[in-house]
């Protein structure tokens, strides 16, 4: 049998400095573990590769988004002569004409500041050609009215963007649109977005030019082809296939998360250290104490366990008072401006089960391994040497 | 549990320091009956302690043999001696060696955790324990609340705990006064004999050893001489 927690729990109170400082070094690694969790979850619609590889994405050379991107009439004639091009069941031709803009509307109750969200105008068209889009609630806007659907990530985000609500649009926010429907993509970069009729958003945005066309092919094969074409010097557009375009988008953000997980890593590795010294210094102060209890008969493996389980203790202690103090922070936002869309990717200190557990994990396997050079020494006290009056 | 004998068969013990032999027990025989008290005493660094935790199965003679009651320590793991001394031996020392962050209670129930045993039996066990020490009112004090001689009391409280059938005491009055010395001694007395417990006692003080019923001094690691106590015969024999 083991040695008993309260053993272990009492001589934490021994060596307060020590304990206190492994306990906040692990503290804040646990707080910053829930920062870059919750990010990720945050910005998971943005890492999420969306698109179809049969659809090609055009737009003006140089622009780094659809959003600065102007496709004039001229260049929209040339592009429909793009080889490939798929039919719809109506038999038109698959290509989808869109306007993105952006604009500032009002959070969710409660947090009254404004955050931008994408607008997107676009013809039926654009349904076939991007079928992942689902009517989950309500129905399709119609072309011509001030109606609009928004995509599930926006109306949790935004206020009064459920069905029946009503929200501003346009250059001076001057026209009223109302809500008629909910759509989701499975986590693709569109339900953050607001879609209307593509004339009537124009008119409301005074932007006459599309910023992009989506064409799409019968067959992925034959996105080379296209995409040749389209690239050449007869059209002279820069064309990409669609998952290629959202690929790209997401890298900044991948490597955002990459890096905060190295640091992540670097800081458990010092954390680990931390532990290993406060532990180190538990067993050197302690060794006649170990002696005795091997000489009353706990063997090396009961020692061991008791060190690890000092360690946990610290580490689980201050994984709570981490998570605590993510607790405290959690609801406020972050606006993560995203470089090429120029819209926000709202992301939220939030401290989710997966997230506690996630972390909990982590402050184990620092405790676990912090503790095992110093447990081990412990088990291999040298009794005789230690029971020696000093 | 009955008390159990001990025989050391030419034990020998030998240390090496900067690959010269220091020879601590040179082929010491030593036979102890049960239930009997044996003095042991010598010079500082004639082999005493290194004696003591040989028969305690703390560490292995070099040669020869050593058998407490029905157990050959020599054929034993660490790992069964580790086994056999939480059950069969108590050791008392002169510094104690309490947990400072236990409570008295809890230093003596220390070597019942490892028994199988519901806590109601061992905090029964415990109580006992303190009680025979004389020290029911404090199992709740930390040792840095008690005197040295209440130390002793709880540590020779933890030795007794799980009723073994040997105690090894190294110098266990060696840190206290003459009054206190007295106390304690007077309760191995008692351990020995009301308990029938085989103890084994290293001690400098001539008065400490009268308390004995045979003393054995060790000279340069053999047994040089021994004594019979005409004041407490022994009563292992009749
Ligand atoms: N690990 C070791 N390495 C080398 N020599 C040792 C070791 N342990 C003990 N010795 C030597 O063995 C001898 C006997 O030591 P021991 O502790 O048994 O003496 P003792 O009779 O108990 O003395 P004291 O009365 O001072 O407690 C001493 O000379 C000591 O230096
Ligand atoms: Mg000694």
């Amino acid at each position: 049998m083991a040695l008993p927690l309260y053993y272990n729990w009492r001589n934490l109170f021994v060596r307060k400095l020590s304990t206190s400082l492994t306990f906040a070094v692990v503290a804040t690694l646990v707080l910053v573990l829930c920062v870059l969790l919750s990010f990720a979850a945050g910005i998971r619609a943005s890492l999420a590769v969306s698109g179809w590889p049969q659809n090609v994405l055009v737009l003006k050379p140089g622009a780094t988004a659809e959003s600065t991107s102007i496709i004039t009439p001229d260049e929209k004639g040339r592009v429909v002569q793009a080889p490939g091009i798929a039919h719809g069941a109506d038999g038109k031709m698959l290509i989808s004409e869109e306007l993105c803009t952006q604009t500032s509307i009002p959070r969710r109750a409660g947090e009254h500041n404004m955050a931008n969200v994408a607008v997107r105008g676009v013809d039926a068209t654009a349904f076939g050609v991007h079928p992942e889009v689902k009517i989950i609630e309500g129905r399709r806007f119609e072309p011509g009215q001030l109606e609009v659907i928004v995509g599930k990530a926006a109306r949790d985000r935004f206020d009064n963007l459920g069905i029946g609500g009503e929200v501003r649009l346009g250059r001076q926010g001057n026209r009223l649109y109302k809500v008629v429907g909910v759509f989701e993509t499975g986590g693709g970069a569109f339900d953050s977005e607001i879609w209307g009729g593509r004339t009537q958003i124009s008119d409301s945005f005074n932007r006459h030019f599309i910023s992009s066309a989506v064409l799409r092919l019968d067959d992925a094969a034959e996105a080379a082809a296209a995409i040749s074409y389209l690239n050449g010097p007869f059209v002279a557009l820069e064309s990409k296939r669609e998952t290629e375009y959202y690929e790209d988008l997401s890298k900044t953000t991948r490597d955002i998360v990459a890096l905060t997980t190295v640091l992540i890593a670097i800081m458990s590795i010092g954390a680990a250290f931390a532990v290993a010294n406060t532990m180190y210094a538990a067993v050197d102060g302690r060794r006649r104490e170990i002696a005795m209890l091997r000489t009353i008969g706990f063997g090396r493996g009961a020692i061991i366990l008791s060190f690890v389980t000092e360690s946990l203790l610290v580490c689980m202690t201050a994984c709570l008072f981490g998570l605590a103090g993510a607790m405290f922070f959690s609801g406020t936002r972050q606006d993560f401006l995203s470089n090429s869309t120029w819209t926000v990717l709202a992301y939220e200190l939030k401290i989710t089960p997966t997230i506690a557990l996630g972390s909990l994990g982590l402050a184990c396997l620092v405790g676990v391994i912090g503790a095992i050079a110093p447990a081990l020494r412990a088990s291999r006290v040298h009794v005789i040497e230690a029971l020696r009056k000093a | 549990m009955s008390a159990a004998d001990i025989v050391a068969t030419s034990v020998r013990k030998v240390y090496h320091k900067d690959r010269i032999e220091i020879p601590v027990l040179d082929g010491l025989s030593l036979k102890i009956d049960a239930g009997e008290f044996v003095v042991l005493m010598g010079p500082s660094g004639s082999g005493k302690s290194t004696l003591l935790h040989l028969i305690g199965g703390l560490d292995s003679p070099t040669s020869g043999s050593i058998r407490v009651g029905e157990y050959n320590l020599e054929r034993m793991t660490e790992r069964e001696l580790t086994a056999w001394r939480s059950r069969h031996v108590g050791f008392i020392f002169q510094m104690y060696h309490l947990v400072p962050v236990l409570t008295a209670a809890q230093n003596v129930e220390l070597p019942l955790l490892l028994f199988k045993m519901s806590s109601a039996e061992r905090r029964e066990r415990v109580a006992t324990a303190l009680k025979v020490v004389g020290l029911a009112d404090r199992t709740d004090h930390r040792p840095n609340q008690l005197s040295g001689g209440q130390e002793q009391r709880v540590a020779i409280a933890r030795a007794i705990v799980t009723d073994p059938d040997v105690i090894l005491a190294d110098e266990p009055t060696g840190d206290l006064d003459a009054k206190t010395s007295e106390e304690i001694l007077a309760l191995l007395n008692l351990l020995n004999s009301e308990f029938n417990k085989t103890i084994l006692m290293v001690t400098h003080d001539p008065r400490a050893a009268s308390h004995g019923q045979r003393v054995v001094h060790l000279e340069k690691g053999v047994l040089e001489r021994e004594e019979r106590n005409p004041a407490r015969p022994a009563m292992a024999a009749s």
